[in-house]
């Protein structure tokens, strides 16, 4: 018995989304006969308290991951400056000769909500 | 970069020295990465006697869902159940994950389980008469679990640290859960405290034999140093255990209860707790299935894994079906 049961379970990755504008994440795996049943014990086994808006179950086989080789391969050198606005830390110092400050992130991302005028 | 691409050429010397390089800069290591067998071997041992222990510590707690003193023990207690046995899936995927270049998978770990090759925690092979013993495995024992489990959240192992993660945010409810139960009791009738004492003394050698022997040669083996060689964890059982005596003794002492070992007490000068060793013997005799509910609580797992091999048999078929 143990024989035929050893093939039949897969290994389902699970992603969820607390909220629909949050992205989506990568809870852990389970193993599970079929994608019902995993969607099933995705909720038992990761979301018995968090508050969960999506959730998605993946066969590992069908997901390509990188090796260990490949990802040493992902470290940046650190010469991405002119990406960043690390890369343009001059400009809040310019605008004060016109007497303005510069728009950081905060400020940017504030702009979502009243302005004040 | 250029060595790196030859990774797969280099010699197991030369990638044990890249290994070792990589855990030491705090580096984590994952499923499919190159890892030593000793490695491999000490996290298998560890994470599948760690998922049964989760398995089986359901059991003593959940004699306690049908007998709970108010509705609302009974939730929290059967929630507590569940997530046990919740720990327990986490772990054994991580155990499995490991196992799999050795052909082995679930089966296996469940059927060294039953079949007495697999050891499960000492704690969980000792009965839990009253509902004094189910508070205080809520708060002690699983007190305990937490310092050790704690240790290892940053465990080299990505997946064993990613799973203990997410295990300790619900050792949290566990905690004050156990207290909750463990507060009542302290604070009632004369019956209820003492219920609570003999719970304690019935659970403390159990307590300190939790964190393992303080050295090899007390039971001729242990995996404290290569546990800590790999950074799986960092702490020696000894300093577990004296960390719980910390965290836990003052407690104990404050709700008026007494712990059943008459030279406990805080060394200042030292800056150790001074205590009773409990009996190894008798541990190395608890853990070889000799407990006094170990082999009761075995043949309840082996019932109901031959229970219910209709229902892992009947979805096999629906998946072969569709």
């Amino acid at each position: 018995m143990a024989g035929k049961e050893q093939g039949f379970y897969q290994v389902f990755e699970v992603f969820s989304r607390k909220a629909p504008d949050a992205p989506m994440q990568h809870q852990f795996s389970l193993l599970a006969p079929n994608e019902e049943i995993a969607l099933v014990m995705a909720q038992e086994n990761f979301m018995r308290r968090e508050p969960v808006s999506d959730l998605w179950v993946v066969r590992r086989d069908y997901i390509r991951r990188i090796n260990e080789e490949e990802k040493a391969a992902l470290k940046r050198l650190d010469n991405k400056d002119y990406r960043l606005t690390r890369g343009y830390g001059d400009v809040k110092k310019r605008w004060r000769k016109y007497e303005q400050e510069a728009f950081d992130e905060k400020e940017i991302l504030s702009w979502k909500g009243e302005i004040q005028r | 970069m250029a060595a790196m691409m030859t990774f797969t050429r280099l010699s197991d010397e030369e990638k044990y020295e890249r290994f070792m390089q990589r855990i030491e800069a705090g580096e984590k290591i994952e499923a499919d990465d190159w890892m030593p067998d000793e490695y491999r071997t000490a996290l298998i041992k560890l994470i599948a006697m760690h998922a049964v222990s989760e398995i089986m510590g359901a059991l003593p707690e959940k004699e306690w869902v049908p007998k709970a003193p108010s509705l609302r023990r009974k939730l929290g207690i059967m929630a507590k159940v569940q997530d046990e046995m919740g720990h327990g899936q986490l772990l054994l995927r991580v155990a499995e994950d490991l196992m799999a270049p050795l052909g082995k998978t679930r089966e296996d770990i469940l059927e060294d389980l039953l079949n007495e090759r697999l050891k499960f925690h000492n704690v969980f092979h000792m009965a839990a008469p009253t509902w004094a013993d189910a508070g205080l495995i809520g708060w002690l024992v699983d007190g305990a679990a937490i310092m050790t489990q704690t240790n290892m959240l940053d465990a080299s192992y990505g997946p064993y640290a990613r799973a203990l993660k997410r295990i300790c945010a619900e050792e949290v409810f566990h905690a004050q859960h156990g207290e909750s139960i463990i507060l009542a009791l302290a604070e009632g009738t004369k019956e209820q405290k003492e219920m609570l004492q003999e719970a304690l003394n019935r659970w403390w050698e159990a307590l300190l034999m939790f964190f393992g022997p303080p050295t090899a040669d007390t039971t001729g083996t242990s995996k404290q140093d290569i546990t800590i060689k790999y950074r799986i964890r960092t702490k020696t059982n000894e300093q577990l255990r004296q960390d719980f005596f910390t965290k836990y003794v003052p407690r104990i002492w404050a709700l008026g209860l007494k712990i059943p070992d008459e030279t406990m007490h805080f060394d200042k000068e030292k800056g150790q707790w001074i205590y009773r060793q409990p009996d190894w013997e008798r541990f190395k005799e608890i853990i070889r299935n000799n407990g006094p509910k170990s082999q009761e609580r075995l043949e309840l797992r082996r019932t109901a894994y031959k229970q219910n091999a209709w229902v892992r048999e009947a979805l096999g078929a629906v998946r072969t079906a569709g």
